[in-house]
């Protein structure tokens, strides 16, 4: 059976960037249509990323923190873990938020075709889906194709190794689970799978987990996680045995162990690469790098000028709410606005225990650039609150453009530190300097006030801390 | 002790400035060169530095206020000791001290600085800190020997990879010598000219040698000149150098200025800490849509002009075929907003009249012929005979010498007739202007016009030559054409355009006669001069021409 659609804007991928821009396309006034692959909306992030790692991660954090009272008085007994009831738990959190898509797409009068869409020409889309090609003529795309995770050539096919959709199925705890790739999703899974009682064992490539963060703020997490991970830096997999027993690993590196190491399972998170390639984009006349990445100005508009492209597809980082802006700046584009993706600043959260949260400029950045800066870190140890929290390891750190006193960059290590990190994002959009945190009253006791104390260390302030900016008294 | 002076505004070669910044209050305290007030004619906007140092104790101008040459703006308090130096009115003191003839020689050997210059010494002048320390590629020199300049005067135009720029006199002076030429590769340090700097700090040496009979020029400065360390600066007049990274605003304000295409290192925040609020982006367009474009550039790209207009779509010339980019020349840059802003506000009107200029033809042939023989050494041209037919009509048509006044309810009417000449140049058009062209005789006006004529193509023009006129002709007669629309000269109300004379039959009553015809298009502002004026004035002109005895009616 074959079907045909006419109309305004269609928008390939229902992502957080797809659905958004899809959203707000039809909140303008638009026609639009949603092409999707998977049965239900919400792309990686909502069913096989963000959303159900989540989940996970707070059953994990509840069974850490439960255990972690035995030393302050409170004993409960060893966790009973019932794998389908936690899976049951995690796809209800899942489908909660799918569904609402759902919902809301039909409150908008947004036609979703389920089926993988690709280009036939510059003003048509072939969608194939369950029940035939369904062929879709539009004045204007979006292609919010996504990425998919990354996988390496020399490990064997074999389903004891998977990437990060396998490892949120929660088919069963391995014994030995070896973590391929010492990023933010590698870590996030590992963090989950350790609190349901596999060893976990990280190796990394280079000589830092979470390589895009600063040197002195991964540090505090990997202080934090010596005991509970094996990591290997400066390591990396060189073969993949899959035997009966096990699946026989071959290290070289700084790290490496001499013989082969038999692990349970593997999750390879080695990154992710984007699904540029996948959509036939050439047959519409778009251009798309040999990386698979489609290239855009900053109204998110390819070279073809009635398609548009947003998300993990048009590049670094591949994260959901630098998609949801691009989302509504392709939409408002389309619709006739004057709207440019012009943001200061992206925030990075890896959901770990402790969390790495940054904003902004890096240390290094700063330094790479050349820029005069200024760094002033709050150690945790100094809050009232991370004390009374059992969790002193945290630290809150800014850094300031050292000529005008304003916020260029921000990273938080601790508990709750991604849910932090928004006042600094906000702080770089506005301009605000160290004295507007400083002056702006932080509820006391909390976590969050470590980023007002921060500026006032920059400021010379502080009274919390010995304060190195105080004038000496002679 | 301290003595009070009034500071006046110099020559600022234009009639009219006006305010548009004061850069300092009362009670404060300046160095030399300090920047006083901001001010801002038809052509540019330039600081009016302090002539000496002092306290200000009074700031007679307000943002807003028009003011001219010798106007007074502050009343400066400055240490006696520098005090009689650093007065702009060096006048009434030197003679008072010194035999008027020395100061009178010095004067005229820099003419264009008479007041207050007494001394005079050669500097190299080096390109500045122009931010890269690339080489730099020179793509237009802006003066030769001999002219003189101002401070702030561009000097040459380079281009770096991020913009053009043109490098400021750091002092006003006559050019010397031009060490740099066109395409030269240049960066910080290069000597560019050797300036002849005028200063006033020479009083003092001057008054008692000269006092002795010794030559006032002589004595060479012993103190180097305090020659301010100017930035280049690029060509937009608001902007700060300040990279899009340093914006201080926030996303909602960025997101309107990105609306109107503001970029937003051109606004200047009036928020706390100079932040960039919302208004200050509608203010920004406001006064950039309501303001004369300052360039040529800034006019094209934006389209409208101050009109709202929809922009010129962008085209991709590259597209259709080889294409070359090439600067517009310093000219073209000052003189497009002029012709732009003119062609706009005048309602132009032009009327087309043919002269039958054969006996003055003949009359002129032959006289050139005497004046050969003669050894006259100066050739009569037909354009000599339209200026006097023109000066003449002038003076029977008063209403074509006169400008609108700016209160909208008056003209002005000039008692005076200088006419403005265009005149091309491998560099651009420029007006150089003859005076009191109804006083003098053809043979005068013949050499005046060779003259300037020379010097407009030379680059040579002084600003003074090219102020005052009345009616301008523009000829392109020489070159061919029947008819064409000249573009009023503003403030003049009216333009004469003078194309290819030509034998035409004209029926004489009985016969077709050969005549040789000279077609003229008169465009006027209809504002001031009624469709029925201008046809009796450009047959009364016609007239003149083809009797010429007229002249002498």
């Amino acid at each position: 059976m074959s079907n045909e659609i006419k109309t305004q804007v269609v928008v390939l991928g229902a992502g957080p960037g797809g659905y958004s821009a899809a959203f707000r396309a039809a909140d303008l006034g638009l026609d639009v249509v949603l092409v999707e692959s998977r049965a239900t909306l919400g792309g990686v992030c909502l069913n096989v990323g963000c959303i159900p790692s989540k989940a996970l991660l707070h059953v994990a954090k509840v069974i850490d923190d439960a255990k972690a009272m035995a030393s302050h008085g409170v004993t409960f007994g060893e966790p009973q873990i019932d794998l389908d009831k936690i899976r049951g738990w995690k796809d209800s959190v899942v489908s909660q938020l799918t569904g609402g898509l759902t919902g809301m797409a039909k409150a908008r009068k947004v036609t979703t075709v389920n089926g993988y869409g690709k280009f036939t020409g510059s003003n048509t889309i072939a969608v194939e889906g369950a029940d035939g090609t369904t062929t879709i003529t539009f004045d204007q795309a979006i292609v919010a194709a996504g990425s998919e995770p990354v996988s390496l050539p020399f490990i064997p096919e074999d389903p004891r190794i998977f990437d990060s959709t396998g490892a949120l199925e929660l088919a069963d705890v391995p014994g030995e689970l070896l973590v391929l790739g010492g990023g933010i999703i590698g870590l996030e899974m590992g963090t989950v799978y350790r609190a349901l009682g596999s060893n976990v064992s990280v190796v990394e490539f280079l000589d830092q987990l979470v390589p895009a963060a600063d040197k002195d703020v991964v540090r505090v997490y990997s202080t934090y996680n010596k005991k509970r991970f094996n990591i290997m830096l400066s390591t990396k997999v060189t073969a993949v045995e899959a035997k009966e027993d096990g699946l026989y690993v071959t290290f070289e590196g700084k790290k490496a162990p001499a013989e082969p190491v038999r692990y349970d399972k593997i999750l390879v998170a080695v990154g992710r690469t984007p699904n540029g390639k996948k959509v036939d984009a050439e047959k519409a006349g778009v251009t798309v790098t040999d990386r698979g990445f489609i290239e855009v100005d900053n109204q998110q508009r390819t070279n073809v000028n009635n398609i548009f492209a947003i998300g993990d597809v048009v590049g670094q980082p591949m994260l959901a709410h630098k998609a949801v802006h691009e989302a509504h700046v392709a939409a408002e584009v389309i619709s006739g606005m004057k709207h440019y993706f012009d943001p200061k600043c992206i925030p990075s959260i890896a959901y770990t225990d402790p969390e790495i949260a940054w904003v902004g400029l890096t240390e290094r950045e700063a330094k790479e650039q050349g820029l005069n800066y200024e760094v002033a870190k709050f150690p945790w140890a100094a809050s009232g609150r991370a004390i009374a929290s059992a969790r002193t390891e945290g630290m809150t750190k800014m850094i300031f453009d050292k000529d005008n006193g304003r916020v260029i960059g921000g990273a938080i290590v601790g508990i709750n530190a991604g849910e932090m990190l928004g006042e600094i994002g906000l702080a770089i959009e506005m301009g605000a300097d160290a004295e507007d945190i400083g002056l702006t009253i932080h509820a006391h006791p909390t976590l969050n006030e470590s980023i007002g104390l921060a500026c006032e260390i920059f400021e010379g302030s502080i009274t919390d801390l010995p304060n190195a900016k105080a004038k000496k008294k002679k | 002790m301290a003595d009070i002076i009034d500071v006046q505004v110099p020559d600022v070669g234009g009639d009219d400035v006006e305010v548009i910044e004061l850069c300092v209050a009362v009670g404060d305290t300046v160095a030399k060169e300090d920047s006083l007030i901001t001010v801002e004619s038809d052509k540019a906007s330039m600081d009016i530095p302090s002539p000496g140092a002092g306290t200000i104790t009074q700031i007679t101008v307000a943002i807003g206020d028009k003011i001219n040459e010798g106007s007074v703006i502050v009343k400066l308090a400055v240490e006696q000791s520098t005090a009689p130096e650093s007065a702009p009115e060096p006048e009434p003191q030197a003679p008072q001290k010194a035999p008027a003839q020395p100061v009178e020689q010095a004067t005229t050997e820099l003419e264009a600085f008479p007041p207050s210059v007494v001394g005079v010494q050669i500097v190299e002048v080096r390109v500045p800190d122009i931010g890269t320390e690339e080489e730099v590629d020179v793509i237009e020199v802006l003066v030769g020997p001999g002219d003189n300049v101002l401070q702030e005067d561009g000097l040459i135009t380079v281009e770096t990879d991020k913009a053009t720029m043109d490098v400021p006199s750091p002092a006003p002076g006559l050019v010397k010598e031009v060490i740099i030429k066109n395409g030269d590769k240049v960066k910080q340090g290069s000597l560019i000219i050797m300036l002849e700097v005028c200063h006033t700090e020479e009083v003092k040496v001057v008054v008692p040698t000269s006092t002795i009979g010794t030559k006032v020029a002589e004595p060479k400065a012993k103190r180097p000149i305090d020659l301010p360390t100017t930035r280049p600066v690029p060509f937009h007049p608001m902007a700060r150098g300040k990279t899009s990274d340093s914006v201080y605003s926030s996303p909602s304000v960025r997101r309107v200025g990105r609306e109107f295409g503001v970029d937003m290192t051109k606004v200047s925040g009036t928020g706390r800490k100079n932040r960039i609020l919302k208004e200050d982006v509608q203010a920004y367009v406001k006064y950039e849509l309501s303001r004369p474009k300052a360039t040529a550039a800034a006019n094209i790209s934006s389209g409208g002009g101050g009109l709202q207009l929809i922009a010129q779509p962008k085209v991709d010339f590259a597209k259709f075929g080889e294409i070359e980019k090439t600067p517009l020349t310093r000219i073209q840059k000052i003189s497009g907003p002029n012709l732009h802003r003119n062609w706009v506000t005048i309602p132009h009107v032009t009327q087309f009249e043919e002269a039958d200029i054969t006996d003055v033809e003949a009359f002129r042939k032959e006289q050139n012929e005497i004046g050969k023989k003669q050894k006259l050494d100066v050739k009569i041209t037909p354009l000599v005979f339209i200026m006097k037919a023109l000066a003449k009509s002038l003076e029977a048509f008063p209403v074509f010498n006169s400008s609108l006044h700016e209160d909208g309810e008056h003209l002005v009417m000039k008692k005076y007739i200088h006419i403005g000449i265009a005149v091309d140049t491998p560099k651009g058009l420029v007006v150089p202007v003859v005076r009191d062209v109804n006083k003098k005789g053809i043979y005068d006006l013949s050499r005046e016009l060779m003259e300037l004529s020379g010097k407009a193509r030379e680059g040579k023009l002084k600003v003074q030559e090219m102020q005052g006129g009345c009616m301008t002709i523009s000829s392109l007669g020489g070159i061919g054409g029947t008819a064409f629309t000249p573009i009023v000269n503003a403030p003049e109300v009216a333009i004469l355009g003078v194309s290819k004379s030509e034998i035409k039959p004209k029926w004489d009553g009985a016969a077709f006669q050969p005549r040789l015809m000279l077609p003229l298009s008169l465009s006027y502002d209809h504002r001031v001069i009624d469709g029925a004026l201008a046809a009796k004035f450009a047959v009364h002109l016609g007239g003149i021409m083809s009797d010429i005895r007229k002249l002498i009616l």
